[in-house]
């Protein structure tokens, strides 16, 4: 079965290229991810919902730079209930081949188009880039339901990748994952580079940052909104922000470290979490992929999540499997 | 393009139906789409140069913003739902922002007087709406300090009630 086979072995094995991963882990990226992702539909369902109104100031970014003016409201109507649709079938690997490419294209319009009024957020890009990656990849060659229906062998075990959390690695699992970390760390480089390059050295040195949690409080207030309460109390503390302002960076550019693996990935993950946390209690502004740590579920054995769950979860969901499985016979 | 769906009939590809070389393409392909917007400066969507509060930011902001005012000259702020019919304060500014430096702040502030005739919380003497930008500075804003500087009306118009 080639989907196990290793790589030749008088190679040098490549970082990313030559990933292994058991399908399962790729399985529990695509629910994780493709979980979030629904939800986060679920919940900004009005502000999608709302893009179909907007006629005026239309600038479009992404896939939406092919339009040179807004859709009708019933076209994004349809794209966020198609969205939805294969959202789910995304999630259960439900007909992933069509699911998981429309799910991933979905949101990458729903996305352009959301940032095509001239005010670019980045809550999104990550997440679409994770989905476009799992929508290629094979995701639902476990824990879903093709690979459920896919033909038995005649001792009526699955033809591959069964539910069986021992299967072997493979690259063709473990490349995608990696590809993603890759996507992951280079954001967060890319984020570093960000400040340098426009900030410069007064980014670290200056009261940017300072200034910067000021302002997004002061926006929020002046705009009728409720600013962090934490907020004023922290912009007159002085001396800490050149700390704050170079351990922002640090974090942002040592990110290919999480590549290595072991405690320096999860010391870093805790950074750059931490990073978010402080982000949202001082600036009021969330990142939720992150925040939920989906992120940086590539950098992890995500599939233990469920192969490793509590004795008392392990128990109760043997006991529906056994329920079902006495039900069909 | 698909990085596995085969897997099975890949013969000697280890990949299932992707090939070493055809990896190590796709690899350079991701990373090479993620940093052409930092080399080309263009943020786009999803690929970005991640600029959000990257630029060097003095004390001393100008914010575009909509508030209710009496007769004696009185301001009270609305909301973000009221202003820019949005909970997003990134996307109520940045609308704002973009009809002020388009001509479009009458317009704008008609839309908002619409949505302020049905809020609740609109002072009863409230005379007009005014789309304005107000120069603060934000440290003495966020303690509590006087910080306004220089305002400026862009488009006043009256609430329908």
């Amino acid at each position: 079965m080639t989907a196990h086979a290793e790589p030749p072995r008088e190679r040098r094995r490549l970082p990313v290229v030559d990933a292994l991963a058991p399908p399962e882990r790729l399985a529990m990226l695509r629910i994780l991810v493709g979980a979030f992702a629904v939800a986060y539909l679920l919940v900004r369902f009005p502000v999608f919902v709302q893009l179909g109104d907007r006629r005026t100031g239309f600038d479009g970014v992404g896939l939406a730079a092919l339009l040179d003016r807004p859709v009708p409201g019933r076209v994004v109507d349809a794209v966020i209930v198609v969205s939805l649709f294969t959202g789910f079938g995304f999630v259960l690997g439900w007909r992933f081949r069509a699911c998981g490419p429309a799910f991933a294209l979905g949101m990458l319009a729903l996305g352009s188009y959301r940032g095509s009024w001239g005010q670019l957020l980045h809550f999104e890009n990550l997440l679409v880039i994770y989905l476009l990656i799992l929508a290629l990849s094979p995701a639902s060659d476990s824990w879903s339901i093709d690979s459920r229906r896919r033909p038995r062998r005649a001792d009526g075990s699955h033809d591959r990748s069964s539910d069986d959390h021992r299967s072997s690695e493979s690259v063709a699992y473990g490349f995608p994952i990696a590809l993603a970390s890759l996507a992951l760390v280079t954001t967060y480089v890319i984020a570093g580079v960000a400040k340098l390059r426009y900030g410069g050295l007064d980014w670290v040195l200056g009261d940017t940052l300072r200034n910067h949690v000021a302002y997004a409080a002061a926006r929020l207030d002046l705009l009728g909104g409720s600013p962090s309460p934490l907020a004023g109390w922290l912009v007159r503390l002085d001396g800490i922000w050149p700390l704050l302002a170079a351990g922002t960076i640090v974090i942002e550019l040592a990110a290919p470290v999480a590549l290595l693996g072991g405690r320096i990935r999860t010391t870093w993950v805790v950074s750059a979490w931490l990073l978010h946390v402080g982000v949202l209690v001082f600036m009021l502004i969330g990142f939720p992929f992150p925040l939920l740590l989906v992120a940086f579920a590539p950098l992890y054995r995500v599939e233990r999540l469920w192969t490793d769950r509590p004795i008392w979860l392990l128990r109760s969901t043997d006991q529906i499997a056994a329920r079902a499985a006495s039900a069909t016979r | 393009m698909t990085f596995g769906w085969g897997a099975a009939a890949g013969g000697r590809r280890d990949a299932g139906g992707v090939g070493r070389r055809t990896r190590i393409l796709i690899t350079l392909g991701v990373a090479g789409a993620l940093v052409v917007p930092v080399l080309l400066d263009r943020d786009d969507f999803p690929l970005s140069t991640y600029p959000m509060y990257s630029r060097s930011r003095g004390d001393v902001v100008t914010f575009a913003t909509a508030q209710a005012v009496d007769a004696g000259g009185r301001t009270t702020a609305l909301t973000l739902s009221v202003i820019g019919d949005s909970d997003d304060p990134l996307i109520v500014a940045g609308e704002l922002r973009d009809a002020i430096r388009d001509g479009r702040a009458t317009q704008r502030c008609e839309e908002i007087a619409a949505r302020a005739a049905g809020w609740s919380g609109l002072p009863r003497d409230t005379s007009m709406i005014e789309v304005v930008t107000e120069r603060h500075d934000v440290v003495a804003q966020v303690s509590g300090d006087m910080s306004l500087l220089e305002r400026r009306v862009h488009a006043a118009c009256v609430p329908a009630r």
